[in-house]
C-alpha cells in the first residue's frame, strides 16, 4: 500500500513527494496518531527524509527538501539539492562513513546532489554479490598459472575483502554485508579457515541478503556449510537414547543468543524487560536449547550421493563429491534428523512419524523470526556498526519498527531497516549543543578507519589484487582482520564496557575498545604510519614498493602551503578541516619540516620533502582521535 | 543462609591439610598477623597469574576420578560414535597405529599420586605428563576440584527452584568468562585481580604495571583504580617514532604526534577515553624500553646464535610437543607466560614492584566437535606451558612468590553429542607455585553418576545437571579468596572484594 503525501518545504513552498511515503503502521492494523507522534514511528522519520518507498527511485528525478507540517516536528536536514540547500560536505561526509567503507569527493558530490535517501535507493539498485568468491577464484588461478604448486588461501578471502571495501560501488551493499559478518560470525580462524573458498562464498552470501529479508538470511546462514563447520551443526546426529549420546546444542544455542533473540526479553525499544523483582527475564533455558538442538539435526554436506551416510559423515561417496559443497546449503538427510517431539520457545513440533527436517528447520526459523526481540535485538547492534554505540531507546525502537514492519506489511525487510537507521534523525542529526553530544558516535573499527584513509586518499593498488592481507595482529597491524574473529562473539561485544574510561563512568558501551590497549593503539598509529609513508600491502620488488599507493598529487601541490594542506586534508579525513589545537599542531609540524630551495640539483631532496609534508598531514590527522572517533 | 550440607561440603580430600587451616574458622584469625600492613613489609615480592582457557574446557577428561564406580559410568556416558571420547584406564599402553588424537593413540590417563591418599583415586588426560611431575614428584601443582561460580551453596534441589540465586546467564560463554573474573555477566567493568591491585598498588614503585595481560583486554584485570597495562609477547611496542625519536625523518613531526595521539583537545569521552590509552602506551613503553631483559636470554629463552636475531617461534624452550604430529610446535600460551616472566624479573628489579597480577590465555577449549584432537592439542600446550613457566620462576628463584592458577568460562557436560561435548558449569582447575600445597586435591570430587533410563538427567548423582553439567560445589569466590589472602588482603578486603563469600562457611580453601 503507497499514499503519495503532500508536505510543505522548509521554505513554505508546498510540494509533492516524488514518491510515495511510507506510511507508519500501515501494514500493522492501526496505529494511534498520536502514538506515532510521541513515539517518532519510523515512518515519519524516514518521510521527514525525502523519501520512503519500495520501488527504486529514479535518480533523474529530484526529490525535495522536508520537514514536518506540525510546529515542534523534529528538526530535519534538508535533504538534497532540487530546490534546497544541499547538504553541507561535512553532513554527506558523516553520511557517507556510517554507510560506507568511506567517503569519496565523487560520493559526496552525489549524496550532495541527490540526498540520503535518494543516494540509499540508488545503492540499492546497484549490485555484485558473487564478487569475493569470484575475486578469489580468479586469483587461485592467476596463483597457479604462476607456480602450479601453490593455491589461494585465506589471504585471497581477505584481499578480496580489501578490494571491495575499496573500490565496489554498491557500498551500501559490501558495508552491510561487513556488517553483518560481525552478527552473524564464521571465522577463517577456525574450521572454515581449511575451506577459504567457501569463506569468500560465505561473505558473498551475506551481501546478497544485505537487502533481502531476515528470515531468508537467517535460513541462509543456518544452512551454510561454513556455519556448519564452524559452530558444529553439520553432520549433527539425532539422539541415541539407548546409549546416551545426545545432538549437538552448539548451534541450537548461539542462534539464540548471538544470531536472533539474544538471552534476555526485550522491550520495543531494546531496553530489558524486568519481572515484577526487577529482575531481567531469560528468552530460554536449557530445555528450549535441548529441544531446538533435536531441529538442527541431519544437516550435511550437499552431495551427489545424499543421503547416503558417507556423504553425511564425509560429503562424499566414493569419487562422488560436489566439489561446490563448501558453500551450497546443507541439504536433509532424514536418517540423522531427529523424530522426537521438539518444544522450544512455546514451539512444539509433534513427533514426527517421517523425519523431516526441513520441516522442523521451517518451524524453528519462523519462531525465531517472529520472536519479538528479534526486532530490538537486531537494530540495537546494527545500530553500534553504522551509527552509534549507544543508540537512544527511541531510535531503537524507530529501527525496530522498521523491522517489524516495512509499512507494507512486511516483516525483517533489512532495506526498511537500513533506511530506518540512517535517515533517523538520530544518525542525521544531534546538536552539537545537546547534553548527549559529548557522549555520540563511536569509535571506527580499525578495519574501517584504514577503508576510509585509502578511499579519501584513492589509493589504487599495483597489481590490481589489492593485496592488504592479514590486518589482525595487534602489535604491528589492526587488531581486526575481516572474517578473522577470535569466536564468533566478534572482535567486540555490544555490551562491552571499556572498565576504568570516562565512558563507563556515563554507563556507554564502547564494543569496539574491546581490542584497543596499550599494544594495539601503538600498532595502528605504526601502521597507519607506514601505510601513508610507503603505501600498504605486500612488496613487490619489481616495483620496489609495497602493492598499494596513495594518490597525493592535490595534497603535494599543497606541500608549501602548510594551513591550506592541512586542512584539506581535513575535510578528506574529517569532513571539515581541524580545529584549534589540533590544527595548529599539524600546521605547526607539517612548517617544520623545511623544503629547500630548488636548486638544478635537489629536486630529489624537494619532492622528498614535499612528500614528507603530506605525509606529515594525512598521518597526524589520520592517528587523531578526532578522526577514530566517528561523531 | 550459610548453612551447608555437610555430607556434600566436607572436604574429602588432603583432610590433614586442611584441618589445620581450616576452613570454617573465622578469617580473622587467620589474617590477625597479616593484612596490607604486613604485606608491605620490605623486600616481598608475590604475584598472581591467571590463566583462561577461553571456550570452555571439558574438565571431565582433564582430572578424572579412576574408582570402578565412576569409571563405569564415565565409559558408559562418553563411548558415543562415531568418535568416542572415553579417554582409557590408567596403564594403557599407547597404541600408535591409531588415529592422532585418539584415545587409543594417546594411551591411558596418567596417575595422581597425592600427598595424603584420597579416598577415590583420580589421574590426568594423558597429555598431561608435566602437570603429573609437578603434582606426584614436586608438589607445587594442586588441583581444584568442581568449581565454578556460585551465589552460594547450592544443592540439585535448590537449583531447581526458581527463587534460589544463581549466577546470571549460565551456560553462556561470554557471561560466564566475566563471571569467573568479575562475579558479573557482560558489561561488569571491574575484576577481583584488579580490584586486588586496587588495595595494593601504593606499594609498587610504578603503579601502572600493577596489572598486566599478556593476552587481549581482560576484565579481571580491571580495578576501580588500576587500569589493565597490555603487553604484547614481543614486550611494548613503541608508539609511532622510530629509534631516533622521529617521524619521517622529523623530531617535530614525532612529537606533534605523541601529543596530538596523548591527549583530547574537545570534550568528547570518547576522544578522552582513546589518548588516555595511547599515552598509557607510550609511557610504559619509555618505561620497559630498557628494564625488559632479552628474550633470548636465560632463564627466559634460549640465546640465539651469534649474529642471529631470536625468534620465540624457534625457540625449543617455548615449542611444545604436539600430540597430534608428535612434532614440537610454536606456543602463543608459552610466549604469552614468556613475556610476564619477563615483566616479573623487570617489576621486581627495576620498576620496584612489590605485587602484581597478570592475566595469559589459550583459546580453542569450546569442544562441541572434534574433542579429542582438539583437546589433546590444547592440554599439551596447557602443561608445557605451565611447567615452562615453573621452569622460569626456578631459575629467577621466585617460584615461592609466584602463584599461577587456571580458570575457564565452565566444564562441560558429562554426555557426548558423538564427538564432543556441550555447555556445562563447574569444572576442575590447577593451582601452581612453590608457596601452593601441592600434590593434593581440594574439594570434593563429584560423583559420576549413571544417565537416566530415560533422559540424560543424573538422578544417580548429586553434582550432575542435565546431560551431566557439573554443579560446583567450591565457588569462585572461595578461590579467590583463598588467593587474596596469600596475596596479603584482610577478612575486610576479601569480603569486599567477594560478596558471595560471606554465603560461604569455608573462606579458605587451604591450598596456599
Amino acid at each position: 500500500m503507497t499514499i503519495g503525501t503532500i508536505w510543505r518545504t522548509w521554505r513554505g513552498a508546498p510540494a509533492a513527494l516524488a514518491v510515495a511515503a511510507l506510511v507508519a503502521g500501515c501494514g500493522g492494523g492501526g496505529v494511534d496518531p498520536a502514538e506515532q507522534a510521541d513515539t517518532q514511528p519510523a515512518a515519519s522519520v524516514l518521510a521527514a527524509h525525502g523519501v520512503t518507498t519500495e520501488e527504486p527511485v529514479d535518480p533523474s528525478v529530484p526529490s525535495v527538501p522536508v520537514v514536518p507540517g506540525a510546529p515542534g516536528g523534529p528538526k530535519v536536514p534538508p535533504a538534497n539539492g532540487g530546490s534546497g540547500v544541499p547538504l553541507s560536505v561535512a553532513d554527506a561526509h558523516r553520511f557517507l562513513t556510517q554507510a560506507t567503507f568511506g567517503p569519496t569527493a565523487a560520493a559526496i558530490s552525489e549524496v550532495q546532489a541527490i540526498g540520503p535517501a535518494a543516494w540509499m535507493e540508488r545503492q540499492f539498485s546497484l549490485g555484485s554479490p558473487g564478487a569475493a568468491r569470484a575475486y578469489w577464484e580468479a586469483a587461485d588461478a592467476a596463483i597457479k598459472a604462476a607456480d602450479p604448486t601453490r593455491k589461494a588461501g585465506s589471504g585471497e578471502v581477505y584481499n578480496a575483502f580489501w578490494k571491495l571495501a575499496l573500490t565496489a560501488p554498491d557500498q551500501l551493499r559490501m558495508r552491510t554485508a561487513f556488517a553483518l559478518s560481525e552478527l552473524f560470525v564464521i571465522s577463517l580462524d577456525g574450521p572454515p579457515g581449511s575451506d577459504p573458498r567457501a569463506v569468500a562464498a560465505w561473505y558473498d552470501m551475506l551481501a546478497q541478503h544485505a537487502y533481502g529479508n531476515y528470515r531468508d538470511l537467517l535460513q541462509a546462514v543456518s544452512l551454510h556449510p561454513m556455519m556448519g563447520v564452524y559452530l558444529s551443526h553439520l553432520k549433527n546426529q539425532k539422539a541415541d537414547p539407548a546409549t546416551g549420546r545426545v545432538p549437538d546444542e552448539n548451534y541450537a544455542r548461539e542462534v539464540m543468543q548471538l544470531f536472533s533473540i539474544g538471552l534476555v526479553q526485550l522491550n520495543a525499544d531494546g531496553t530489558l524487560r524486568r519481572d515484577a523483582a526487577g529482575q531481567s527475564i531469560p528468552t530460554y533455558g536449557p530445555a528450549d536449547i535441548a529441544g531446538l538442538a533435536k531441529v538442527f539435526t541431519g544437516f550435511s554436506w550437499a552431495c551427489p550421493a545424499a543421503p547416503h551416510k558417507n556423504c553425511f559423515l564425509y560429503g562424499s561417496n566414493g569419487d562422488l563429491k560436489d566439489p561446490d559443497r563448501g558453500f551450497k546449503p546443507m541439504v536433509a538427510y532424514p536418517a540423522y534428523h531427529s523424530t522426537e517431539e521438539k518444544r522450544f520457545l512455546g514451539v512444539t513440533i509433534p513427533a514426527q512419524p517421517v523425519a523431516d527436517p526441513m520441516g522442523s528447520l521451517t518451524v524453528a526459523m519462523d519462531a525465531l523470526f517472529q520472536h519479538p526481540n528479534v526486532g530490538p535485538f537486531v537494530a540495537r547492534q546494527l545500530i553500534q556498526r553504522f551509527v552509534t554505540g549507544n543508540p537512544s531507546p527511541a531510535y531503537v525502537a524507530a529501527v525496530a519498527r522498521a523491522f517489524d514492519n516495512n509499512g507494507r506489511g512486511v516483516r525483517g525487510d533489512l532495506k526498511a531497516v537500513l533506511r530506518a537507521m540512517l535517515l533517523a534523525q538520530e544518525a542525521r542529526y544531534l546538536s552539537p549543543t545537546s547534553a548527549r553530544s559529548s557522549l555520540a558516535g563511536k569509535v571506527r573499527e580499525p578495519v574501517l578507519r584504514l577503508t576510509a584513509l585509502m578511499r579519501a586518499f584513492s589509493y589504487a593498488s599495483d597489481s590490481a589484487w589489492y593485496r592488504l592481507g592479514d590486518t589482525s595482529n595487534p602489535g604491528t597491524a589492526l587488531a581486526q582482520a575481516p572474517l578473522k574473529s577470535p569466536s564468533v562473539f566478534n572482535f567486540f561485544r555490544p555490551g562491552y564496557v571499556p572498565p576504568g574510561t570516562l565512558a563507563a563512568s556515563h554507563d556507554l558501551a564502547v564494543p569496539e575498545m574491546q581490542i584497543l590497549h596499550e599494544t594495539s593503539a601503538a600498532g595502528y598509529v605504526n601502521y597507519i604510519r607506514n601505510a601513508v609513508g610507503s603505501g600498504v600491502g605486500s612488496y613487490d620488488s619489481t616495483r620496489k614498493r609495497n602493492d598499494m599507493q596513495p594518490d597525493f598529487a592535490a595534497e603535494l601541490a599543497l606541500a608549501e602551503q602548510p594551513a591550506t594542506l592541512v586542512d584539506q586534508v581535513g575535510v578528506k579525513l574529517l569532513g571539515a578541516a581541524p580545529a584549534g589545537a589540533l590544527r595548529t599542531e599539524i600546521v605547526n609540524a607539517v612548517s617544520a619540516i623545511a623544503v629547500p630551495t630548488p636548486t638544478t640539483t635537489n629536486a630529489d631532496q624537494v619532492a622528498k620533502a614535499k612528500r614528507n609534508r603530506v605525509n606529515a598531514a594525512v598521518f597526524l590527522t589520520a592517528v587523531s582521535p578526532e578522526f577514530q572517533v566517528q561523531k | 543462609m550459610t548453612h551447608i550440607d555437610a555430607s556434600r561440603r566436607q572436604w574429602l580430600c588432603r583432610a590433614a591439610a586442611l584441618s589445620a587451616h581450616a576452613a570454617a574458622a573465622p578469617l580473622a584469625l587467620n589474617l590477625a598477623a597479616l593484612g596490607s600492613a604486613a604485606a608491605q613489609s620490605a623486600g616481598d615480592y608475590k604475584a598472581l597469574v591467571c590463566l583462561f582457557l577461553f571456550g570452555g574446557n571439558d574438565a571431565y577428561n582433564t582430572v578424572l576420578p579412576t574408582d570402578s564406580a565412576s569409571w563405569v559410568n564415565y565409559t558408559a556416558v562418553r563411548s558415543q560414535a562415531p568418535d568416542p571420547i572415553a579417554l582409557l584406564a590408567p596403564g594403557t599402553p599407547p597404541n600408535p597405529a591409531a588415529a592422532a588424537g585418539t584415545p587409543a593413540r594417546l594411551g591411558g590417563v596418567l596417575p595422581l599420586m597425592p600427598a595424603v591418599a584420597l579416598p577415590r583415586p583420580v589421574a590426568l588426560h594423558p597429555v598431561l605428563g608435566p602437570l603429573q611431575g609437578l603434582f606426584n614428584t614436586d608438589r607445587r601443582l594442586a588441583v581444584l576440584s568442581n568449581i565454578g561460580p556460585l551465589v552460594m551453596p547450592t544443592t540439585k534441589a535448590q537449583y531447581a527452584l526458581a527463587s534460589h540465586p544463581k549466577p546470571e546467564n549460565l551456560y553462556s560463554h561470554n557471561d560466564q568468562a566475566n563471571t569467573w573474573q568479575a562475579l558479573a555477566p557482560e558489561g561488569a567493568t571491574r575484576g577481583w585481580g584488579g580490584r586486588m591491585g586496587d588495595r595494593l598498588a601504593a606499594m609498587n614503585g610504578m603503579p601502572v604495571f600493577t596489572s598486566v595481560s599478556a593476552a587481549g583486554n581482560a576484565v579481571w584485570l580491571a580495578g576501580d583504580t588500576v587500569n589493565q597495562y597490555q603487553v604484547s609477547s614481543n614486550g611494548a611496542i613503541r608508539l609511532g617514532s622510530d629509534s631516533s625519536g622521529k617521524v619521517y625523518g622529523s623530531s617535530a613531526v614525532a612529537q606533534a604526534m605523541e601529543r596530538i595521539v596523548g591527549s583530547a583537545r574537545g570534550s568528547h569521552v570518547l576522544e578522552a577515553d582513546l589518548s588516555a590509552v595511547a599515552a598509557r602506551s607510550m609511557a610504559t613503553e619509555l618505561a620497559l624500553r630498557n628494564a625488559l631483559r632479552p628474550a633470548g636470554s636465560a632463564p627466559f629463552g634460549t640465546p640465539p646464535a651469534a649474529g642471529a636475531s631470536y625468534s620465540a617461534n624457534d625457540d625449543p624452550l617455548l615449542r611444545y610437543p604436539n600430540p597430534l604430529t608428535g612434532s614440537t610446535a610454536s606456543s602463543t600460551l608459552a610466549q604469552q607466560l614468556q613475556v610476564v616472566a619477563r615483566m616479573i624479573d623487570a617489576g621486581r628489579t627495576t620498576l620496584g614492584a612489590r605485587r602484581q597480577v597478570f592475566f595469559v590465555s589459550l583459546g580453542g577449549f569450546d569442544t562441541h566437535d572434534s574433542q579429542n584432537r582438539n583437546q589433546a592439542d590444547l592440554l599439551a600446550r596447557l602443561a608445557h606451558g605451565m611447567a615452562y613457566f615453573d621452569t622460569v620462576m626456578g631459575g629467577l628463584g621466585l617460584r615461592n612468590q609466584v602463584t599461577l592458577f587456571t580458570a575457564s568460562d565452565f566444564g562441560r557436560t558429562f554426555t557426548s553429542n558423538g564427538d564432543g561435548t556441550d555447555h556445562g558449569w563447574g569444572g576442575h582447575h590447577f593451582v601452581m607455585g612453590g608457596a601452593v600445597r601441592g600434590g593434593a586435591v581440594y574439594g570434593a570430587l563429584p560423583v559420576l553418576g549413571a544417565k537416566n533410563a530415560t533422559n540424560n538427567n543424573f538422578d544417580s548423582s548429586p553434582d550432575q545437571l542435565g546431560n551431566g553439567a557439573l554443579l560446583p560445589t567450591t565457588s569462585v569466590d572461595q578461590l579467590g579468596a583463598t588467593l587474596g589472602r596469600w596475596f596479603g588482603l584482610s577478612d575486610a578486603e576479601l569480603l569486599d572484594l567477594f560478596p558471595n563469600l560471606a554465603h560461604f562457611g569455608t573462606r579458605d580453601l587451604g591450598f596456599i
